[in-house]
């Protein structure tokens, strides 16, 4: 979908480039970029529901102002959205840009259709737990999660073969419960468990279940969106839980690896977890390292530091190898 | 305690994922020739290092909590040492080859502990899979898959296959999910499981562990 995004004067992304892959994992400390990137495709699904604007003459602009520019992968690698501010509160231009070569420069239509699919999640227990979301607002689930009943009760009736696939992956990662009970009396729902029956209501399960259960409700979404942001993805969940969390994701990224025909999402998830990161040592090409010297934040990807086999090879964890400092990505000491 | 001749031996397994504990337990088996009784199944180890460092509290543990038989461990080699017939020979120890580091850790771990649990001390066996599980998983359906190919290209500088073109392989994707990973490897732990030679032929890792499992009667002869 998104093949790279640039960053200039970007918050503390002065001078900043990143090569976007199917799946994206992306550490650093806080304050490096991890959210500026992800609030950047926010501006840029903002942006793309308005009319197009025309471009600021060169002169107009100031020099230091906001400028993110997105590329995107076939079928429209042949255009450029640039997002330009024409000052410091004004940051609302979105220009688009032919390339001298690639595809689809005359379909910004199709392309703005995908990226107004585009979704961000923080999810919060608390707003998941919270009763009373009406049924209405259950066709997409909300950033904070705050609408799962109504997508459950949702899914269950419109899509049941997702809703039942859904219930059996739920029923995998957490066997103690056997099934996914909805409550829409109450506008919420319950966990089932295996062990006497009993339900377990919402408020009363774990904040790792909850924000799990929010997650296959993304991943088992009949109609899925073209970018999936989630920030801390390791939250709340047990460590022998992430590998489990990690391949609901990659079916998301990669679904015909796992039979599945419709279009692949693009997976953009942080961390702060060194044993999530450390199920991704076959595949450095997936982590992002947002790192922050000084006021100005920057990304690298993890596959393109040189000497990491060799690093690799004297058999510390990459979870070891951030921990330590010597990939970078870490805090700044005083 | 009764003596282990007489009931099912009582073993803990300690993989890096439950993908490999899954086949191994199926192996195990097959090399016994009789079923066994897993002792603390959720025991995992993350990884190397993590497995090496661990190891000696898991002994530990599983010595004076638990009425364990005995400890199985398998780990992948990665990019490190192969365990050769080298060694074997008494006293030897090759810094950088896991097979050994492990032995030498569950000696020093154990040798002083005191009897528990009537036994003196708990039977150890260890695996190595050159450069991982998965290879053995291919062994007897790619031909270009085994330690003696990996050794050759590795004194050669090359790595004939990675990690990822052996998921690949194996599963079909390089990223395989848990329950399509466990499925593919105990269905090729149990085609091992008809005829072991060909495993232990080509992989000298599995040899290794399953010499100390058919050792194991001869202690307790
Ligand atoms: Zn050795």
């Amino acid at each position: 979908m998104i093949a790279s995004v640039a960053f200039r004067n970007f918050k503390a992304l002065r001078s900043a480039q990143l090569v976007l892959a199917p799946f994206n994992l992306i550490i650093g400390p806080n304050g490096s970029g991890k959210t500026s990137l992800i609030q950047a495709l926010l501006r840029l699904r903002s942006l793309a529901r308005l009319p197009l604007r025309e471009p600021v003459p060169e002169g107009e602009r100031l020099p230091e102002a906001a400028e993110i520019s997105f590329r995107f992968n076939p079928p429209h690698d042949g255009l450029e959205a640039v997002l330009a501010c024409v000052d410091e509160a004004s940051c609302d231009l979105l220009q688009l840009t032919p390339l001298p070569r690639g595809e689809g420069v005359d379909d910004w239509p199709g392309l703005r259709t995908r990226l107004l699919t585009l979704r961000s999640y923080v999810l919060d227990h608390l707003a998941i737990t919270s009763t009373g979301a009406g049924r209405s607002n259950g066709n997409k689930l909300a950033s904070h999660g705050g609408n799962l009943a109504a997508v459950l009760a949702v899914r269950r009736e419109l899509a049941p073969g997702y809703y039942t696939a859904l219930c059996e992956e739920l029923t995998e990662l957490f066997p103690e419960f056997s099934d996914l009970v909805l409550l829409p009396e109450l506008g919420s729902f319950g966990l089932r468990l295996r062990d006497g029956g009993d339900i377990v209501p919402a408020d009363n399960l774990s904040q790792g279940t909850l924000y799990t259960l929010a997650l296959l409700a993304i991943a088992h979404d009949p109609t899925p969106p073209a970018i999936v942001c989630i920030e801390e993805l390791d939250r709340g969940l047990h460590p022998r839980l992430l590998r489990g969390v990690r391949d609901v994701l990659y079916r998301l990224s990669y679904p015909s690896d796992y039979g599945h025909d419709r279009a692949p999402v693009q997976v953009i998830a942080t961390t702060h977890s060194p044993l999530m990161l450390d199920l991704f040592r076959d595949h450095p090409e997936e982590v992002v390292i947002a790192d922050k010297v000084g006021r100005a934040a920057t990304f690298a990807r993890l596959a393109d530091r040189a000497d990491l086999a060799d690093l690799l090879t004297e058999g510390a964890s990459l979870g070891d190898l951030w921990y330590s400092g010597i990939l970078g990505g870490v805090p700044e000491e005083p | 305690m009764s003596s282990p001749a007489s009931r099912p031996l009582r073993l803990a397994l300690l993989g890096e994922s439950m993908v490999d504990e899954a086949a191994l337990s199926i192996l195990v088996e097959a090399v016994l020739g009789a079923p066994f009784v897993r002792v603390q199944p959720n025991l995992r180890a993350r990884g190397w290092p993590s497995v090496l460092q661990i190891l000696p509290a898991i002994a530990r543990h599983l010595h004076f909590n638990t009425n364990a038989d005995g400890l199985i461990v398998l780990v992948d080699a990665d990019d490190t040492e192969i365990h050769t017939a080298a060694h074997e020979a008494p006293g030897y120890f090759h810094p950088r080859c896991r097979m050994c580091q492990l032995r030498s850790s569950f000696r020093r771990a154990t040798k002083t502990l005191p009897p528990a649990h009537g036994r003196t001390h708990m039977l150890r066996a260890i695996g190595l899979a050159v450069p991982a599980a998965e290879a053995w998983y291919l062994c007897g359906l790619d031909e270009s898959v085994g330690e003696a190919a990996w050794l050759a290209a590795r004194e050669e500088g090359r790595t004939p296959y990675t990690r990822r073109e052996l998921k690949a392989r194996v599963y079909g994707t390089e990223r395989p999910n848990l329950p399509q990973a466990v499925a593919f490897a105990t269905a090729a732990a149990r085609r091992h499981a008809v005829d072991l030679r060909r495993l232990e032929y080509d992989f000298p890792g599995f040899a290794c562990l399953a010499d100390d499992l058919r050792n194991w009667g001869k202690v307790n002869g």
